[in-house]
């Protein structure tokens, strides 16, 4: 459309306000209450213009641009109505500090002096009850973007405006009304959607409070979970005060959850690793770089030639960098010239790269984020983004209250489930046989998109087969999900005309998980949900690298890209590049290094950035295992419970303090900056690598991690365009990146399949590893909250443990009340392996017989309850099904070391009859 | 003669045949006293009591009538002791010796004061319902194109016309539409709404199906204001007696209509504050577009029309759209229904076409100025409306004449203010009722009406300076240039209409030299 604004011809796309469009093409309109994330409002007037042929002034923030129109935003009398408005925000309060962009439009606009005698201001009401932020009514100029942010973005819905006219403002959650501690008695969970929204300053990070406003900003990638956030870091005398998500983020568009957003204190907690540390005893002695490293490479040196190199392996960090990663595996391949490396994704979505790449032949996300926008249905399976990928949760929720049909496959009531459509609320392990009766229906009812199976696919015969035994009554009987429910909810995914799925642990943390995501494949292949805008099968990676780890090669199994090591083309390639052979053996999984340990087989371990020791299952098994190695080497940024069997430990720089990239779960790969120094000289952790690599002959020298990005992409060809020139656009690159010249892919298998035909794989429903039986009656579902993350060592030295500070026991009200238990009280887990300590909590989020607990805290030390059940072809961990019993505490048995008692819960948790109860008496 | 008194009646019970007396059971009657003589003759045994609507010539309530063999006989303001003389027939007068009434071309308002309020039979046996009966045979386009023909625009105050909002929402395809009646009347002195909700029910019902049928609405609401707790009630009932004989259909669908009531909110006469309200959320009001036509109650097409509005719908459908056009002036075209008070003689409903003056009708109609009164000003369409001095009367009462002179007519509320009204006062009055009922979105009306209301304060308490008379009209081109809705956008003009005609009232109220000569100088710098 043609639109003329201020003189000048542009263009709009339909649907565009004027202002939106101006603030697009850099026409500045001035405005306090606009944002072009929130729908328009109309409060603060100042962006009102003249437009030819209608009467009066107009808003431009709400005004849909028309093809033709002529915008004037600039003239005498819009001037002198600016000023009149900006006085009489300047009249509510009484001279105070900076207002923000309030300041910034009087200083503007000239507006020096306020005509107004003492008059009515605005009340003096703050509200500090959030760990993160303040906010300060004498600083509010009621423009209720925090408001709109809080029901749009988030969605929360935890602020409202309050009171009319001049005492208008916004309140939290039941008792903000009339109290100071609104925040924390809210269903705010700490976003900082509003904090950014904020024009004026009215709301403030603490930390920018404490520490100063930044004075220059560093554009770097959040290092919690896979979606890959943009943020800001804001530094101040080198030291960072606040982290903003980034309007262009290509993830997360100007979006973040608490952990990235505020969660990042941790980088100055006062017990973070800041030298090299030898075990003395069952303490530490202090020790140069040089010693250490040196120690290293001889007590590596050694152990090769005394007990062969498959005494050694390495686990690198899912966390640490793709340039670290592959240094990691550059030093396992060349200097001890075996596989034997792993990551963290072994033990959360191996069963995914092995379930897609036998049916698709690549085993990461089909599509992109963006993509969720397009889609018309949407398929969340054993996933709970609004907690563990909270910016894709807030999109989903988004979506689901536009009006797009969401299905949830969940034996737990999440949020994301309460907001579904359907909600197919399944028993813990029976995943494939709801897929295969999904299946079923597709296939018996005419859904199946004939024309997609013929021309790109293989092997559907065998799951006709399959599936044709599993009607919705039996399959009903297994899994208590009503058969209506079943055949209403296929019915829905195959006929969309674009279904998007995304699946998480819940699909591949079981003894069958890669059936799992087979049959969640099979489906999409069966109704053409693939390789088309809107649809895929998109696994939700969940570090922050756990997909780059992989793509760098750090698998026992693959080299750089996924190339098979007998591939003679990728060993020529290396060879011609190293100077040494890739081994073609496989590696050692995590799980076998266990075993070998235990053995004595494996001497030598390195381990980056994983706190094996607190977050695999069967933690006795791991922590012997660990105990009987000769060298473990630990590097971390803190002394993690993995360190505690260190011989070694030796310190990393955070994601704050290097440079290098990180890929999200989209295949983005996007660059992180270094924003601050590392405490102490630390080196971070790609140089550390070349120095124990060079003092073992094998010399690895790099001047900036932007050249081990090369090498990576000479090395693969899926990657070969990648480069750090080429990274520097906001929107980064998407692999496979065939050639410099390529703009990286969003939509994978659009005309064929990574491996040609997508092929169907048939899976049989196999029982889980555990069942329920009279010792052990209760099912254990392990998981996350939203506000912790994983093992907790970044979230727990931060300020989110005023929110959360234990892991708590969510078990269903019939079950509390038959077993006698009140809230809060301490109970005993037991499990074949071991027991647990942790507080019960009442919980309409399970079913009874089932209960959920999370692993954040070492001190519960849930994952020792685990077994080694695990998925027979990835080896994943079955953390999604165990079984227990429950037992009362008697508190003077208790441990005296165990500090439980002491420990307060404070979580969002609440049983449904407890959430009305708290709603009414106000205190959330 | 037979002795009156208590006991007299009694007497007279064995001579005389049972009488029927109509007496307006309309909340302004009951107010002067209507309620009092009812239950005064409720056990007279002969004496058959019938509540009606009232014929709104509030000055001759309570209204008593009895029907005569040329029509019906009046007793204006009657006590209960009247009774004998009104069944002896004495003392009455008819209609045409009621100039009030019978200068008057009432249409919406032509069969108020006769029939039973509740009584479909009555309405339709009068000549209601024809409207909807001769709508519901046409196709929607062609009830539209009556609306546009008729040039019917809107009643409540913006005077938009109302085939044009009819035709937006009968066009945008949507899978629920709304008709939803504007019945929050805020404006003091303003009643007719509340009239015909009380005194006719089954004629906003009759225009709300109209409307539903043209623009393909199944479900309607009345959003009542709480303070019209009789109005709500007789539209409720009134439904559910329509709803009883299955009339409340279009085309064999029933037309699901609902009283929703408001909560004390003056904003929320502005249709999209309503439309929030009605959802069930913060009467605050909204930026269009969207408007509601296109998108309104929760997010569906939705016409939201004045009470009256709807009413003379009934008539443009039962008449012609001919007989409407023919009326008035040419951007104005019908009938005016204003709603008089304040300090004049005759209070009350005047139903006439647009055009004649404002002199005319405080004259003809509202019969000068009460005793011992002298004219000062007039305000025209509510609170926010601006002030005529008696130099400005000679204005023609229409919309476009109105616009132009920075006016508004508004709902057609006309307040007479006499020589007593201080208007310094008045204007603090209406600034701080604006203030009052701001619903806070927007800064010129939220900030700015508590300034201008604190200037008028320090301007009434005598400490207001020259220039704080400037920083008013100042201020005052803002809120009326940038205000959200009309609340903010109108609040100066009863206040800038005041100083402009009364000028010296205000400046007389200012201390002669302030410390610093002239003007003083207020205010702080900005750091």
């Amino acid at each position: 459309m043609n639109v003329t604004i201020n003189g000048q011809p542009v263009q709009a796309e339909p649907g565009e306000t004027i202002y939106a469009v101006a603030t697009r093409l850099g026409i500045a309109i001035p405005s306090l209450c606009a944002s072009v994330h929130l729908s328009p409002y109309g409060s603060c007037r100042l962006c009102l213009g003249e437009i030819a042929g209608l009467k009066g002034l107009h808003t431009t923030c709400s005004l849909p641009a028309r093809d033709g129109m002529i915008v004037n935003t600039e003239s005498e009398q819009l001037t002198k109505h600016r000023r009149n408005l900006i006085e009489l925000y300047l009249s509510e309060r009484a001279e105070s500090e900076p207002l923000g962009e309030l300041s910034d439009l009087a200083k503007r606009y000239g507006v020096t002096q306020v005509r107004y005698a003492s008059g009515a201001r605005r009340a003096a009401v703050r509200d500090e009850s959030n760990p993160f932020f303040v906010f300060d009514n004498q600083r509010c100029i009621s423009c209720a973007r925090c408001v709109r942010a809080c029901d749009e973005i988030q969605p929360a819905f935890a602020i409202s405006m309050v009171k009319a006219g001049f005492s208008i403002r916004p309140a939290w959650g039941a008792t903000g009304l009339n109290s100071q501690d609104g925040v924390a008695s809210s269903t705010c969970v700490s976003c900082g959607a509003c904090v950014k929204e904020c024009p004026t300053g009215a709301l403030t990070e603490k930390t920018i409070l404490e520490g100063g406003r930044p004075t220059n900003r560093v554009r770097t990638i959040c290092a919690y979970c896979g979606v890959g956030c943009t943020l800001e870091a804001g530094v101040r005398d080198g030291r960072v005060v606040s982290m903003v998500p980034a309007d262009d983020g290509p993830s997360n568009q100007g979006h973040a959850c608490l952990k990235g957003r505020f969660g990042w204190t941790y980088n100055y907690a006062e017990d973070r690793v800041r030298t090299p540390l030898l075990r003395d005893g069952t303490g530490w002695k202090v020790i140069g770089w040089e010693q250490a490293l040196n120690l290293i490479a001889r007590s590596f040196s050694r152990i090769k030639e005394q007990s062969g190199p498959d005494a050694l392996a390495a686990i690198s960090s899912s966390r640490g960098t793709n340039e670290e990663n592959y240094l990691f595996g550059k030093f396992i391949r060349c200097v001890m010239g075996t596989n034997h490396i792993d990551n963290c994704a072994r033990v959360c979505h191996s069963a995914t790269v092995t379930g897609m790449m036998e049916t698709l032949g690549a085993s990461a996300a089909t599509n992109s984020i963006r993509d969720l926008s397009d889609a018309k249905l949407l398929l969340v399976v054993g996933a709970n983004p609004t907690e563990s990928h909270p910016v894709l949760g807030a999109r989903l929720l988004q979506l689901a209250h536009r009006g797009i049909p969401l299905l949830v496959i969940d034996p737990r009531r999440t949020e994301i489930a309460r907001a579904a459509t359907i909600h197919l609320q399944l028993r813990p392990g029976t995943n494939v046989a709801l897929l295969n009766g999904f299946g079923h229906v597709i296939a018996s009812e005419g859904l199946l998109n004939r024309t997609f199976i013929e021309e790109r696919t293989e092997g559907v015969e065998d799951w006709l087969a399959t599936v044709k035994e599993y009607p919705p009554e039996s399959v009903e009987r297994l899994t208590g999900v009503p058969a209506e429910q079943i055949r209403l909810a296929a019915r829905m995914y195959a006929t969309s005309g674009a279904s998007l799925s995304v699946h998480g642990l819940g699909v591949t943390e079981h003894r069958w998980g890669s059936h799992g995501v087979m049959a969640l494949c099979d489906l999409a292949l069966a109704t053409g949900n693939i390789g088309r805008p809107g649809t895929g099968i998109n696994p939700l990676r969940g570090q922050n690298n756990v997909q780059g780890a992989s793509d760098s090669g750090c698998l026992p199994t693959h080299f750089v890209g996924y190339q098979l090591l007998d591939d003679p083309i990728a060993a020529a390639r290396h060879e011609s590049l190293t100077g040494r052979p890739l081994p073609s053996r496989r590696g050692m999984k995590i799980p076998d290094m266990w075993d070998a340990a235990l053995d004595r087989r494996l001497k030598g371990l390195w381990i980056i950035g994983y706190d094996v020791a607190q977050t695999d299952p069967n933690l006795k098994k791991v922590r012997e295992a660990l105990s009987r190695l000769e060298f473990l080497v630990v590097q971390d940024l803190f002394v993690s419970q993995t360190a505690k069997f260190a011989h070694l430990l030796l310190p990393s720089a955070s994601f704050l303090e290097k440079e290098g990239t990180f890929t999200n779960l989209e295949r983005r790969i996007q660059r992180i900056r270094k924003a601050v120094d590392p405490p102490d000289g630390i080196l971070p952790d790609w140089q550390v690598a070349c120095e124990v690599s060079t003092r073992m002959g094998f010399p690895m020298r790099y001047g900036h991690p932007s050249e081990i990005m090369d090498e990576i992409a000479a090395l693969s060809p899926m990657l070969a365009g990648v480069s750090y020139a080429r990274l520097e656009q906001p929107q980064a690159l998407q692999w496979p990146v065939p050639d410099k010249e390529h703009p990286g892919t969003s939509l994978m298998h659009r005309e064929r399949f990574a491996r040609g035909k997508g092929k169907f794989v048939a899976v049989d429903y196999l029982a889980p590893g555990e069942q329920a039986s009279e010792e052990y009656p209760f099912v254990l579902v392990t998981g996350r909250l939203l506000e912790h993350y994983n093992c907790g060592a970044q979230t727990r030295r931060t300020d989110i443990v005023k929110l959360v500070n234990s892991d708590v026991l969510e078990m269903h009200p019939d079950d509390m009340a038959r077993l006698g238990f009140n809230k809060d009280q301490l109970v005993r887990l037991v499990s074949a392996r071991s027991s647990a300590v942790m507080p019960v909590s009442s919980s309409d989020r399970v079913r009874p017989g089932e209960l959920f607990t999370t692993f954040h805290f070492p001190d519960t030390d849930v994952n020792s309850l685990l077994s080694s059940s695990a998925d027979e072809s990835s080896k994943c961990p079955e953390y999604k099904v165990s079984t227990v019993r429950i037992e009362p505490v008697d508190l003077e048995n208790l441990d005296p070391t165990d500090d439980a008692k002491r420990r307060v819960v404070r979580s969002r948790i609440k049983a449904p009859s407890e959430r009305a109860v708290a709603w009414v008496a106000g205190d959330g | 003669m037979v002795r009156e008194g208590r006991g007299g009646h009694l007497k007279r019970l064995n001579l005389c045949m049972p009488i029927t007396l109509y007496l307006a059971n309309d909340t302004s009657a009951r107010a002067a006293g209507a309620d009092r003589l009812a239950a005064a003759w409720a056990d007279v045994p002969d004496v058959h009591v019938v509540r009606t609507s009232s014929r709104g010539a509030f000055f001759l309530e309570p209204l008593v009538e009895r029907d005569g063999p040329e029509g019906r006989v009046l007793w204006p303001r009657a006590k209960p002791d009247d009774l004998a003389r009104i069944r002896n027939g004495a003392g009455g007068i008819s209609l045409a010796e009621v100039p009030f009434l019978a200068q008057q071309q009432r249409a919406v308002f032509a069969r108020f004061g006769t029939a039973q309020p509740l009584s479909l039979e009555e309405y339709r046996a009068n000549g209601g319902w024809r409207g909807w009966e001769r709508a519901n045979n046409l196709p929607p386009e062609a009830i539209i194109a009556e609306m546009k023909s008729s040039g019917l625009r809107g009643r409540g105050g913006a005077a938009f016309p109302v085939w044009h909002k009819w035709e937006i929402a009968r066009r945008t395809s949507a899978d629920q539409k709304y008709v939803v009646a504007n019945a929050d009347e805020g404006d003091a002195g303003t009643y007719c709404d509340r009239m015909i909700m009380e005194g006719e029910p089954f004629r906003l019902i009759e225009g709300m199906l109209i409307c539903a049928k043209a623009v393909g609405a199944d479900r309607g609401y009345i959003y009542c204001r709480w303070e019209y707790p009789a109005a709500a009630a007789t539209m409720q009932a009134a439904i559910a007696e329509v709803e009883r004989t299955g009339m409340l259909t279009i085309d064999k669908h029933p037309f699901r209509l609902e009283v929703f009531r408001g909560a004390g909110s003056y904003v929320c006469g502005e249709e999209t504050a309503l439309l929030s309200s009605l959802e069930g959320g913060r009467g605050m009001v909204k930026v269009r577009p969207p408007y509601p036509a296109v998108a309104g109650l929760h997010g569906k097409p939705t016409v939201v029309s004045n009470v009256l509005t709807f009413g003379t719908v009934v008539e443009i459908m039962a008449r012609g759209a001919d007989w409407h056009a023919a009326l008035g002036t040419v951007g104005s075209k019908g009938l005016i229904a204003l709603q008089l008070g304040g300090r004049i003689r005759q209070p009350g409903l005047v139903e006439i076409p647009f055009g004649a003056t404002l002199a005319e009708v405080l004259e003809r109609f509202g019969g000068g100025m009460a005793e011992g009164s002298r004219f000062k000003a007039v305000q025209v369409g509510g609170p926010l409306g601006s002030l005529f001095p008696e130099s400005q009367l000679h204005i023609p009462l229409c919309f476009d004449t109105f616009n132009e002179a920075g006016a508004v007519l508004g709902h057609g509320g006309i307040v007479v203010f006499d020589d007593q009204t201080d208007m310094v006062e008045l204007a603090r009055h209406y600034m701080t009722f604006t203030a009052d009922e701001s619903c806070g979105k927007c800064t010129p009306c939220r900030i700015g009406s508590v300034r201008a209301r604190e200037l008028l304060e320090r301007i009434e308490g005598g400490s207001g300076t020259a220039g704080d008379l400037d920083l008013l009209a100042d201020l005052g081109d803002t809120m009326k240039a940038t205000s959200l809705c009309a609340h903010g956008g109108r609040a100066p003009y009863p206040i800038l209409t005041a100083i402009e005609h009364f000028g010296d009232e205000f400046r007389r109220r200012l201390p002669s030299n302030g410390p610093n000569g002239t003007a003083d100088r207020r205010g702080r710098n900005v750091p």
